[in-house]
Formats: structure tokens, C-alpha cells, sequence
């Protein structure tokens, strides 16, 4: 009888505990199901549609996101230079190369929030950049002013660079993974 | 008792049954955790929103609540928000006014992205949204009213939902324009 008592214990403290943790671990965590990766960059273009995975779902509702639709924009984020460095504000970067066609994009610096990236420092967009003669542009980013199209950092430690691209063909996940994206390339560091 | 071989005085086969079941139970509370925390999620866009005003009214997202609100909220845009319910009849989002980019999402209950449009989708730019129901489709085909005569409808099988419209804001010297644009948004059950 203690047997059994056990043994039904035993496994019902697996089921609820083990089945609790695991799914606990797994929307918390965010592992990255449905991600476009470029180069630095990653969207997450299905994120917050009846279309993302279980797992991406169950995570953006208890954060309680709203996310940009597909006919509104889509949003690269990078954490990390080209080379897989992690950003931080006391170097300076160069955000050099193309972008993909949109009606308009905006780039600017963010930091890790509660939930998600919350903006800080500076930003631009599309309208204001300077170019050269051959339309092509580069942006420093920095902490000290540059001259050019100088994106501000403020702050220490370490943050992430957000490219939103608006009005744009490239919103989907099968239209996403072919898009080229600018290089972040570290320049020097304090 | 059975002919198993003893562990410690215990059975193991009986053991490792009730370990099988333990593991068996925990995917299916994995599932069940998984599929029914967007139901069950009360710190959702819905419930935050409520906090913040009326259903059918609109409300400026800035600053902190962006942030909360927003996947990935961009500097370089203003957005206003309001939860709408279709039971009270179809709504129309409706703003007199022009800006340089305006973009609409409509999302479900749960906080899920199920349309989008820009203002080179709607016609003339005009933000003139209705959102209805399949059967108020119907209902609205048999005396067409003139007021909707250029407005987009979106058909949707929702009860209630939240529509965020976001808009551009090039430099500061906008603020005021793209603030007042927003808030004159109107979002009424017809």
C-alpha cells in the first residue's frame, strides 16, 4: 500500500513539477523558434501573429507586447558588431553598407528593459542622412560626437542597435532571410 | 507480487512505470502550460490598456507606457491606441488630417497581430478604417450608408481587439503636428 502511495506521488511530482519547469523554462528563456538572422542582424517577422510557434506565442503574451504588422515595418535588431562582439558603449562602431528598400528606415540605439529593448540614446532616419555623391552613407556610433551622421550613445556597458525598415516588401520571414543588412564594424575602443 | 527483480525491496519495474508516467505527464502539462497561457496571461496589452482609459477611446502611447505597450518602440514615432468592441457594433478609425507616414495594426483579444495597412494602402492616404464582423458585413450591404463610401473595411472574426496606429515623426519640430494628427484619431462604434 505505501507502495503504491509512493509510486503515485512519485509520479504525479514529476508530471506537474517537471511539466511546469520545463514549460517555464522555455517561454522564459525565448529561444529563438522563428528567427531571421542577417549577418549581425535578427527579425522576428512572425513574432506576435497567429502565425508565430506555441512557444514565441505563450512568451509575448505574458509580456503583453503589441508587435508591428507585416503592411507597418519590420525591426532588425543587433547585440553584437559583424565580428560576434557584444556592443558596448565605450567603442566606437561604423554602420556602413546597404539597406534593404523601404519607404522609410529609422536606426537608433537601445538598451535591454524589463521585457524588451527600450530606446536610448540617439536616432535617425532615413530622410536626414547625409550621402555621398554615389548615395552610399556610413554612421558612426559613438558616446563622442562624430561628424557625418553621428549616432549618439548614452550611457555605459552594453547596448543594441535597432534598423526599422517601414513600408517595405521585405516583412516576411521568406522575403527577410534574403535582404542584405549594413555591417557594424568596430572602429576603437576607450 | 510480481516476479520483478527487488531494488532496495522495491519492485523496479514498478518503479520505472511510474517514472514513465511521470515523464508522459509532464508533456502533457508542457502542452497544456504552453497552449493555455495566452489565454490565461492577465498582464496582457488588453488589461494594461484598460488601466490606462475607455474601450473606444484613444489614447496617446508615450514614453514609459511605448515601452510597456510596444515590441521594440521606436523614438522616431508617436503612436495612439484604442481597444474597440465589435459588440457595440462595427468601429470606424477615422482621422480627418494628413501626416507624412501612418501605419495601423489590428490585433486580436490576445494581443496578436492579425492586420496591418500603411497610408499608401488606404486611399488618399486618409486614415478611414471600419472594422466589423462578418455578419455586420451583411447587415451593412443591405443600407450602405455614404459616410463609408472611401473606407476600408476589414472584415474580422473578433469580439474585441486593440487597433495601434503609429506615425513618423522626421525631427522634434513635428511633435506638435503628429501629436495633435493622433489624438484627433476617432475610434466609435458606428
Amino acid at each position: 500500500m505505501i507502495h503504491k502511495i509512493f509510486l503515485i506521488a512519485f509520479a504525479l511530482s514529476i508530471a506537474i513539477g517537471g511539466g511546469a519547469a520545463s514549460a517555464w523554462m522555455m517561454i522564459d528563456r525565448g529561444f529563438g523558434f522563428g528567427a531571421v538572422d542577417v549577418g549581425a542582424w535578427t527579425a522576428f517577422p512572425d513574432r506576435g501573429t497567429p502565425a508565430a510557434d506555441p512557444y514565441s506565442r505563450a512568451r509575448f503574451a505574458r509580456q503583453g507586447y503589441l508587435a508591428l504588422g507585416q503592411a507597418e515595418g519590420i525591426a532588425f535588431t543587433a547585440a553584437r558588431d559583424t565580428l560576434g562582439q557584444p556592443l558596448s558603449s565605450s567603442c566606437t562602431y561604423q554602420v556602413e553598407g546597404p539597406i534593404p528598400p523601404s519607404r522609410l528606415w529609422t536606426l537608433h540605439a537601445a538598451r535591454q528593459g524589463n521585457g524588451g529593448l527600450v530606446p536610448a540614446g540617439g536616432a535617425l532616419n532615413s530622410l536626414a542622412i547625409l550621402r555621398r555623391e554615389d548615395g552610399s552613407f556610413d554612421i558612426p556610433v559613438s558616446r563622442d560626437p562624430h561628424p557625418g551622421n553621428w549616432l549618439r550613445l548614452t550611457g555605459t556597458g552594453e547596448f543594441a542597435l535597432v534598423l526599422a525598415l517601414y513600408d517595405t516588401a521585405v516583412a516576411t520571414t521568406a522575403r527577410a532571410v534574403d535582404v542584405q543588412l549594413p555591417l557594424i564594424r568596430r572602429l576603437a575602443c576607450d | 507480487m510480481s516476479s520483478s527483480p527487488l531494488f532496495g525491496g522495491w519492485p523496479v519495474t514498478r518503479f520505472a512505470y511510474a517514472l514513465l508516467i511521470g515523464v508522459v505527464g509532464a508533456g502533457i502539462v508542457h502542452i497544456a502550460i504552453l497552449f493555455l497561457l495566452p489565454y490565461l496571461a492577465e498582464r496582457d496589452a488588453w488589461s494594461r490598456m484598460a488601466e490606462l482609459g475607455e474601450v473606444h477611446e484613444t489614447l496617446m502611447i508615450e514614453g514609459e507606457e511605448a515601452n510597456r505597450l510596444l515590441a521594440n518602440p521606436d523614438p522616431l514615432f508617436l503612436a495612439a491606441a484604442c481597444r474597440f468592441d465589435l459588440d457595440e457594433g462595427p468601429v470606424r478609425i477615422h482621422a480627418p488630417d494628413r501626416v507624412l507616414f501612418w501605419s495601423l495594426s489590428v490585433y486580436d483579444r490576445m494581443g496578436q497581430n492579425i492586420f496591418s495597412l500603411n497610408d499608401r494602402t488606404a486611399s488618399e492616404g486618409q486614415l478611414d478604417i471600419v472594422i466589423l464582423k462578418p455578419v455586420q458585413m451583411l447587415d451593412l450591404r443591405h443600407a450602405f450608408p455614404e459616410d463609408f463610401a472611401t473606407s476600408i473595411f476589414v472584415e474580422a472574426d473578433l469580439e474585441a481587439g486593440t487597433a495601434v496606429i503609429r506615425s513618423f515623426l522626421p525631427d522634434e519640430s513635428w511633435r506638435s503636428r503628429v501629436g495633435d494628427y493622433l489624438r484627433s484619431v476617432s475610434c466609435d462604434p458606428y
